[in-house]
């Protein structure tokens, strides 16, 4: 099933070429149909009411000038709800869930934004007119925790989220070169384009619940729902064909859904809920802030003698989550003597949830900035400093590495980028009135594989059809689908149908963790050639087109099969043997190479930055990057995902804050206008390269999946050019206009 | 703080009738006066084609033409709409023949999840017709700022736009956008 020695696609027809999306045309025209705008008969409105503080408890509610507005149907709380089970939350049994807290579950408040009632109307805007009619009073208590940058408390060891090899405490103390720095990072909003919705609908008398979410997993919200309701997984059915982005936050469940599917119910109407913004902010979703404290030991030569990465991050008082910033630090470097460490803080905030590249890219701001200060203390080049310190295995496991092209990455980067042209002075390069400044990092990223499975059919009308229970949320996953499928059966693409999000399909994996491209194509090319050998036994058989031949010697070409003398289309062989179609399933899975290998990406940006330094104005220029992913399935879109990443880093960077009031921890900026995201005119001019090595060790296909990978290694690639330009050290993110003038 | 609504509640169960051309058809509809232009087309017409990102103005995701102007739909009343034209996404298209500017975010893969697109090309057709709006990439970055892709596909929607220029014709390219 998943034969690593055999490269079927040395030289692919389809895979690994443009591609335009096979959904483009449903985006482009509005038929696509995101969760949110969606409709069901005798469907009702929504609309929750959010806790106004961060601390204290809810004393009342007062419902009735809520009640007598028109259209209401019913109103949620804590005294009005069902009785309900907890998730239990296991990643591994796949009911992972983003707060474990149930709505309404007790009247203590833990953070802004908290629901505290969801309004039931006929229509959207009674919903929202009686939802703000409704009078919550509060016992508000002092002693809110504002944020883990606000405090010097500590927070609580995680002992399985730290690492350590040989003796990074001795050889710090002994090491000819330090640095000895600490970083701080605010929390960040994915503020992904579509808010939280769900659309849940009970079935048969209340036995089986349909739930449209917009989701980056519809199993794990399908088997999280189980549990909370107390049903057989076979009676829940969760829907995501279009997801209007995630970044991570879409990849559990959050309380609203459950709320959703529990007004459905005791209602007995389909029932639809669409976050309101800042509902989506305060309690759908953060990147917890983190502080970290990186020591770096190094001989004269540029070699690292020791890495010591100390972490802490928050997470809420409701759930626990865990932003693990050192997991790439054991396999960035070759270095004897590293230790990680992980401490978490629970602050009076929204559940913080994975967020992009999450940990890692946290942890990368912080490394690959003290690698600029040591560089800088060194006297040498950052690049040399890199390619000296380059692991030619992974220094964690001590397996060789799959496929690795990181020197490579930051030779070719550099040379695009001219950065034999830095003076390495400071402030040394100017244009007219500006300040220029040049800076690199390196990225990195894992590259995980999961199980899954899929299902393709040949069709007697000529088309072709693959599912799985995965989701495209923008990354291009229907169009690599269908691409695996045209590779394997010589079929045209506008043949293929591809059908994902749904609980009905085949299992398959959370699109998350840049994970899904590896996952899923394995499994859908182990279904085309089920389905491929289910025709051929036709075409084989009693009257087939083949009648007679050795099954064997026909192979597919060009949407038919074909034994080397003539080609048979796939219609024609299915209807001479009067059949509808053929199926076939496929399964794949990692195997004994995750034993043998380290599977992880790598790559390089190079960062101009230039400041006016009247106005302490900076903006990125420039970003110059080359990336190693394996394999791009389709170019374009891989393309995109690096792309977008960059300009996410540039928000990372030097934009993106939220903001909690130091007085009760409210979160203040809970809107699209004051958390700042970068726009069109703060996009640099972006030159990608994707380096074409496929990686066939992590797959037949050679892809290692591209979506996090981008944004890691952007800001402090920036950091660091915008200590080239002004002398100024920057470790705390976003770098603001005020952090730049208090340089000047 | 917590306001998370731009609209003033409004008690009554009440319509009003509206008359107003959506998509180049002439519709009479019975609208709640306090209901915002993009939660009639999304709730009420099933034109989900325009997208609430934020509901406050501040994405551009729900982006439409009101008399061949590009204007957030969150921000306006229904009511206002009297006897205007009304252009969305699902009008863009003519005879099942996409329009350039969607043929062009076709090709040139300028969106990722989909969903701030169509404002994104809403605004763009129009600032193809607007004379006031230079045409080099700087001037078309800064027209664009209203609309946010979070996904950051801002590259390849630039493209698409230019190339939509090039296509057409500076002329032509006006004449389009202002339909």
């Amino acid at each position: 099933m998943n034969d690593m020695t055999q490269p079927d696609f040395d030289k692919p027809r389809v895979v690994g070429q443009r591609t335009p999306r096979i959904d483009g045309e449903f985006k482009l025209t509005g038929r696509a149909g995101y969760t949110g705008e969606l409709h069901v008969d005798g469907m009702l409105y929504g609309y929750p009411v959010p806790a106004t503080i961060a601390n204290g408890v809810l004393e009342s509610l007062d419902l009735d000038a809520a009640r007598a507005m028109p259209g209401v149907v019913d109103i949620f709380h804590h005294g009005h709800f069902e009785a309900l089970h907890r998730s239990p939350n296991s990643m591994a049994h796949g009911d992972m869930v983003n707060e474990v807290r149930l709505p309404f579950e007790d009247e203590r408040i833990y953070y802004h934004g908290q629901y505290v009632a969801l309004v039931v109307a006929e229509t959207f805007e009674q919903a929202r007119a009686a939802a703000q009619r409704v009078v919550a009073r509060y016992r508000e208590e002092r002693g809110a925790v504002v944020g883990l940058l606000q405090t010097d408390a500590e927070g609580t060891l995680q002992e399985s989220a730290g690492s350590s090899r040989g003796d990074p405490e001795a050889a710090f103390g002994g090491a000819e070169v330090k640095v000895d720095s600490t970083y701080h990072i605010a929390a960040e909003s994915h503020l992904q384009m579509e808010m939280h919705a769900t659309l849940a609908e009970w079935r048969d008398a209340g036995k089986r619940l349909v739930v449209h979410e917009s989701t980056q997993g519809v199993f794990f919200q399908r088997n999280a729902m189980a549990r909370v309701f107390g049903l057989a997984q076979e009676n829940l059915e969760v829907i995501s064909h279009y997801i209007g982005s995630g970044f991570g936050n879409k990849l559990f469940m959050w309380p609203h859904s459950v709320a959703t599917a529990v007004a459905a119910r005791m209602t007995g109407r389909p029932v639809k809920v669409v976050l309101p913004r800042q509902q989506d902010m305060t309690g759908g979703g953060n990147r917890p802030a983190s502080r970290q404290r990186i020591r770096l030991g190094a001989d004269r030569s540029g070699k690292l003698t020791s890495v010591i990465h100390d972490s802490t991050t928050e997470t809420s008082l409701v759930h626990q989550y865990v932003d693990t910033c050192g997991s790439a630090t054991p396999s960035f470097y070759a270095c004897d003597n590293v230790s990680t460490s992980q401490r978490v803080l629970e602050v009076n905030h929204g559940t913080p949830c994975p967020m992009r590249a999450p940990g890692e890219v946290s942890g990368i701001f912080a490394l690959e900035t003290a690698m600029d200060e040591l560089a800088v203390e060194l006297g040498m080049d950052p690049v040399e400093l890199r390619l000296k310190n380059n692991a030619e295995q992974d220094p964690a496991s001590g397996l060789p590495w799959s496929s690795k092209h990181l020197d490579e990455c930051l030779t070719s980067a550099a040379r695009r980028f001219g950065w034999e042209q830095r003076n390495p002075a400071i402030g040394s390069m100017r244009d007219g009135d500006e300040i220029i400044g040049y800076g690199m990092a390196s990225c990195t990223w894992s590259a995980g594989r999961q199980p899954c499975e899929a299902r393709v059919e040949l069709r007697a009308d000529g088309s072709l059809f693959a599912a799985c229970g995965t989701q495209d949320i923008g990354t291009g996953t229907y169009t690599i689908v269908a691409q695996a499928v045209a590779e394997l059966t010589g079929a045209e693409l506008s043949r293929i149908e591809v059908k994902l999000g749904e609980t009905s399909l085949p299992a398959g994996p959370l699109s998350g963790g840049s994970m899904a491209t590896a996952t899923v194509l394995p499994a859908v090319a182990a279904a085309a050639r089920d389905a491929l050998d289910a025709l051929k036994e036709v075409a084989v058989g009693s009257g087939g087109a083949f009648e007679g031949s050795d099954a064997d010697s026909l192979s597919a070409q060009a949407g038919g099969l074909t034994d080397g003398k003539r080609r048979v289309s796939f219609e024609e062989i299915l209807g001479t043997s009067k059949l509808s179609s053929v199926n076939g399933q496929g399964s794949a899975a990692p195997g004994s190479e995750r034993s043998e290998y380290a599977f992880r990406s790598f790559g390089a940006h190079f960062v101009e930055v230039r400041i006016d330094p009247e106005i302490s104005r900076v903006r990125v220029a420039r970003v110059v990057s080359s990336i190693d992913i394996g394999r791009a399935i389709n170019p374009p879109t891989a393309r995109n995902q690096v792309e977008g990443g960059i300009v996410m880093g540039v928000g990372m960077g030097l934009l993106e804050k939220l903001d909690y009031d130091p007085r009760d921890a409210r979160l203040i900026n809970a809107n699209v206008a004051d958390y700042i995201v970068p726009t069109h005119a703060d996009a640099p001019e972006i030159d990608v390269e994707l380096l074409d090595y496929p990686d066939f060790k992590h797959n037949e296909f050679g892809g290692r999946g591209v979506g996090e990978i981008g944004l890691t290694g952007v800001a402090p690639a920036i950091s660091n050019a915008l200590y080239h330009a002004t002398g100024k050290r920057h470790r705390d993110l976003p770098i603001t206009i005020e952090a730049l003038l208090a340089s000047s | 703080m917590m306001d998370d609504s731009a609209h003033s509640p409004h008690p009554s169960d009440e319509t009003v009738r509206l008359d107003f051309t959506l998509n180049g058809e002439p519709r009479t509809i019975e609208v709640a006066p306090n209901a915002v232009l993009l939660d009639v087309l999304r709730e009420q017409l099933g034109l989900g084609g325009t997208k609430k990102g934020c509901d406050h103005g501040q994405c551009g995701a729900c982006t439409v033409h009101v008399d061949g102007q590009a204007m957030n739909s969150c921000l306006r009343l229904a009511v206002m709409c009297e006897g205007q034209q009304v252009t969305t996404v699902e009008g863009l298209a003519r005879d099942g023949e996409l329009h350039p500017v969607q043929q062009n975010f076709l090709e040139c893969d300028a969106y990722q999840c989909g969903y701030c697109t169509p404002g994104q090309m809403m605004s763009a057709t129009a600032l193809l017709a607007d004379e006031r709006i230079g045409t080099d990439d700087a001037s078309v970055k800064e027209a664009m700022s209203g609309n946010i892709c979070r996904c950051g596909a801002y590259k390849n929607i630039v493209e698409a736009i230019q190339k939509s220029r090039a296509q057409l014709g500076h002329d032509a390219a006006r004449k389009e956008g202002a339909a």
